[in-house]
């Protein structure tokens, strides 16, 4: 097993802001969204940004909520570039034009992902909460003019998987270079709204098959990226994270630092801030870095289990928001004693989907 | 051998970058969502994808490593990061 004393990450998702003109229904942000509205300031996250290159990190994610709603965004970019990261952006793309994408180009961004919600214009614009699509749209066809390697970032669910060949049709029109078919993770709104945005069977049949017709086609040029979700398929959880505390770390607007981007869902744990301490100290000391890091936290049947060291027993957000108990075997897991909420869930999927709660900032 | 991806002028993908990691003292190729590291004759191919021909590719190399006869293996490296998206022809519009 890897020595995580020894390890170190290699991923940091830096969600500057979760400031965000839309309002996906889906949104990992929390749901208590107006209770953490304080935002490190430019110098911080520059700080943060040098620490994160000097611990190892190769590849920084830049995200939100909005990342281009920050007015110091450009710097920022322009920090984390000269760090030495690999700088990734996600965005939205409704506040952008192509001035603000030709700066962000010299300020030495390497990739930018682009969310889409559906295909469908009308159907885009209301699951976002906004007139979006025609902006998205443009983002990218000016971003493929600059040169930026684009990836198109599609969630889905419900209410726009049987749009998925229309999906990768659009993908290959824009000339994106990676479409990103990912299946939403059911934290943050997204549990919120489970039963309205999870898919039924069939649907997920479907487009499986949808996507690997067209794989064996040819997609031209358009790397497609698609996995199943755990739900339906898997007898075992996803390896989340690739293990707690193992190759990543994230840090939210205010400045506090956690092994995952939706751990604030778990109450109980305490998460340390970039304003007390270096990435450096977290990451090899701090005592959420290590409640779930290697296997000595695992009860039973993980425990003894031989697949303990390749799923890490599987995602505690999920087995958290599933049962209660953050310490639990991810129920996806068939050798769960949980493993009957997920049959619940995907019961429940069969039936008629109750209407979707958009993310909203109050409360 | 055959290439599965026949490169005649391989340039680096958009996106696509080298890295040297002072932390891990490695060679890596990094591009969207991942990395790959590289030994020194990884990067010295690596370096030379500028859109000059493998012909003359190979003949950079053989001036680097003297007395070394490099040719399938650079073609099947050429093919690992042509199948990953990592490099494309250079003299073809994409
Ligand atoms: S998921 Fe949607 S609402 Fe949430 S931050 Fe991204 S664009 Fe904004
Ligand atoms: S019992 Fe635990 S370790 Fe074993 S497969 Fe299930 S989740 Fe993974």
């Amino acid at each position: 097993m890897m020595d995580p004393l020894t390890t170190r990450p290699l991923a940091l998702l830096a969600e500057v802001t979760y400031r965000c003109p839309l309002q996906c229904p889906y949104c990992s942000n929390p749901l208590e969204l107006g209770r953490y509205r304080k935002e490190l300031d430019t110098s911080t996250w520059v700080r943060v940004f040098r620490e994160a290159a000097e611990l190892g990190v190769v590849q920084l994610h830049l995200s939100g909520g909005e990342p281009l709603v920050r007015r110091d965004i450009m710097e920022l970019v322009q920090e984390a570039s000269r760090a030495g990261l690999y700088t990734n952006m996600s965005t939205g793309a409704t506040v952008v034009d192509d001035r603000k994408l030709e700066q962000l180009r010299e300020a030495g961004l390497d990739h930018l992902q682009v969310s889409l919600l559906d295909t469908e214009p009308e159907s885009n614009d209301r699951l976002a909460g906004a007139a979006s699509f025609d902006r998205k749209r443009q983002a990218v066809l000016g971003a493929k003019r600059l040169g930026f390697p684009v990836t198109l970032n599609v969630v889905l669910h419900r209410q726009n998987l049987d749009r998925i060949a229309e999906v990768i049709a659009i993908a290959q029109e824009w000339k994106v270079n990676r479409l990103e078919l990912a299946h939403t993770q059911y934290t943050g709104w997204a549990f919120r709204n489970r039963a309205a945005l999870m898919p039924t069977r069939k649907q997920l049949e479907r487009a499986h098959e949808v996507v690997e017709r067209a794989r064996a086609a040819g997609t031209g040029g358009v790397d497609v990226l698609h996995v199943l979700p755990d739900y339906y398929f898997d007898q075992y959880p996803k390896a989340c994270l690739q293990g707690w505390g193992m190759v990543s770390m994230s840090v939210a607007p205010d400045g506090f630092v956690l092994p995952c981007q939706t751990a604030r869902e778990i109450p109980g744990l305490e998460f340390p801030n970039v304003s007390e301490y270096s990435l450096e100290q977290i990451w090899t000391g701090a005592p959420v870095f290590k409640r779930f890091r290697g296997t000595d936290w695992m009860p039973e049947p993980c425990r003894s289990c031989d697949k303990k060291e390749v799923d890490f027993g599987g995602c505690r957000c999920q087995a958290f928001l599933m049962t209660g108990d953050v310490n639990a075997t991810d129920p996806v897991c068939q050798l769960s004693p949980q493993h009957h909420l997920v049959d619940e869930a995907l019961k429940e999927a069969e039936q008629d989907a109750p209407p979707l709660h958009f993310r909203v900032m109050s409360s | 051998m055959t290439q599965k991806f026949p490169i005649t002028y391989p340039v680096l993908a958009t996106g696509t970058r080298y890295r040297w990691d002072k932390v891990r003292n490695q060679h890596q190729l990094v591009f969207p969502e991942g990395m790959m590291v590289l030994n020194e004759p990884g990067r010295a191919i690596v370096k030379l994808c500028d859109g000059r021909s493998t012909d003359d590719l190979i003949a950079a190399l053989k001036e680097t490593y003297p007395g070394s006869e490099p040719s399938d293996d650079v073609f099947e490296f050429l093919d690992q990061l042509a199948e990953r998206g990592l490099i494309h022809d250079g003299s073809v519009d994409d």
